[in-house]
């Protein structure tokens, strides 16, 4: 018999909390964080598009991260109070 | 001792295998089972309570204890005496410069390379010598593999979760070298890069696949140099262009050709960041024209100085071989040494 233990943290990692849903993008100012990389530009582009003329979102702010295997900057997180809603993105 | 650890029971060593596999605990390989008695074991050599807080991953904020690295260090084969490498080596490992999350969870697939300095290599049996970056010794297997199962467990570094990698590389089953410091009148790396002389140490790189490189055709230290340049040039030229910690790992055959000639590590690492240069628009010659652009002329160093050159005697005896260890991506991690067990009140480093 062996009695064995577990290799794992066995709690979740402290993790930040979603923001309520919103009931609508009208209006609205949507932050992009994109991480730089070749593949997001399309995609915000698009995204960007659809936002505005389609679901009458107000601004768009468009924000890169220094580098795009790290967390955000610390300006960019600090921007994020002044929007509705955010969408980080990976260009892999 | 106590620990927080939940614990499970199992009636044979297939069980315990079978439990760790299914619970996605392991590399895939078996494992030897944590029990309390093994785990205590290593908490005693190091003379830490379990609850020995070793840091803080500083992207997930989670805290990584004493106890938890010495369960997937037994996982992984250790014995007591290998445990102090594994905390230093993740000590190190959470030091912001490192990147570990970034380097970990990477498409571009590098491993944690962890280089072994001091005399705690020739008390635990690390060879630096014969298959040196590879199965050359227990202690070297077991504790490369240790980094990767707490990568694993810890931080949720499994394929496809939080570890992203296209390809990865064998290394990141276990990628463990010691320095061959006996058999070479050059400086330990640990020594070079500010540890005093004596202590034992570690140093983590987030690195790629070694690329293993041939020349014995010459005795001329500089012809020598040049076939590792080239192949930090051919990194540059099909990988990544970022500058960052490249090591070489220079076996005996050509180090002694370099020793020779009277070539300390510096003379070495200056001549290499002389070389290991190409002009961006070498990119078009290997299918990457699209990306060279209006920048053709612009030139590229594989390191911002020759400091960051990580110098490495190991390997076998016989054989004109060598390799070049390039990093995960330029700077965006840069390698880590520190010394074991001076950090008396275990606190993790400040910079």
């Amino acid at each position: 018999m062996f009695e064995v233990l577990d290799p794992t943290p066995g709690t979740a990692p402290p993790a930040g909390r979603l923001a309520p849903r919103l009931d609508t993008l009208e209006g609205k100012t949507v932050g992009f964080i994109s991480n730089g990389k070749e593949g997001t530009k399309g995609f915000f582009k698009h995204l960007d598009q659809i936002l505005r003329e389609e679901y009458g979102v107000a601004k768009v702010v468009s924000r890169t991260k220094s580098n795009y295997s790290a967390p955000a900057d610390p300006h960019i997180v600090a921007e994020i109070k002044g929007w509705d809603a955010v969408v980080s993105g990976l260009g892999d | 001792m106590q620990f927080a650890s939940r614990s499970y029971s199992a009636d044979s060593i297939s069980a315990v295998q079978e439990l760790y596999h299914s619970n996605g605990w392991t590399d895939g390989l078996p494992i030897v089972p944590p029990t309390r008695e093994a785990v205590q074991e290593c908490l005693e050599w190091v003379m830490m309570p379990p609850d020995q807080l070793i840091g803080i991953e500083p992207v997930r904020g989670l805290a990584i204890t004493a106890e938890k690295l010495a369960i997937n260090a037994v996982m992984a084969g250790c014995l007591p005496m290998h445990f102090p490498v594994v905390v230093t080596a993740w000590t190190a490992m959470m030091q912001e410069e490192f990147l570990m999350h970034g380097a970990t969870a990477s498409t571009g697939g590098c491993a944690v390379l962890v280089i072994l300095n001091g005399p705690i290599r020739l008390e635990i049996g690390a060879s630096g010598s014969f298959n040196a970056l590879a199965n050359s010794d227990r202690a070297t297997a077991v504790i490369g593999r240790a980094i990767r199962l707490c990568l694993i467990n810890l931080l949720d570094d499994r394929p496809g979760v939080i570890d992203r990698s296209t390809l990865g590389h064998p290394g990141k089953f276990s990628y463990c070298v010691a320095e061959d410091e006996e058999d070479t009148t050059w400086l330990p790396l640990a020594e070079h890069r500010g540890v005093p002389k004596g202590a034992s140490s570690v140093t983590v790189m987030a690195a790629g696949a070694p690329r293993q490189l041939m020349n014995e055709w010459t005795t001329k230290p500089e012809e020598i140099l040049e076939t590792f340049a080239a192949e930090m040039r051919a990194n540059m030229r099909h990988y990544s262009i970022h500058p960052g910690n490249y090591a070489l790992i220079i076996p005996k055959q050509l180090r002694e050709h370099l020793q020779a000639g009277g070539w300390t590590k510096a003379d070495v690492a200056t001549f290499i960041h002389e070389r290991a240069r190409i002009h961006r628009r070498e990119w078009a010659e290997v299918g990457k024209g699209a990306v060279v652009r209006d920048r053709g002329d612009s030139v590229y160093s594989a390191m911002d100085s020759p400091d960051q050159l990580l110098v490495v005697a190991a390997g076998g005896p016989a054989g004109g071989f060598g390799a070049v260890i390039p990093p995960w991506l330029g700077n965006k991690s840069y390698a880590v040494t520190l010394p074991i067990g001076v950090c008396v009140d275990c606190e993790p480093p400040k910079k």
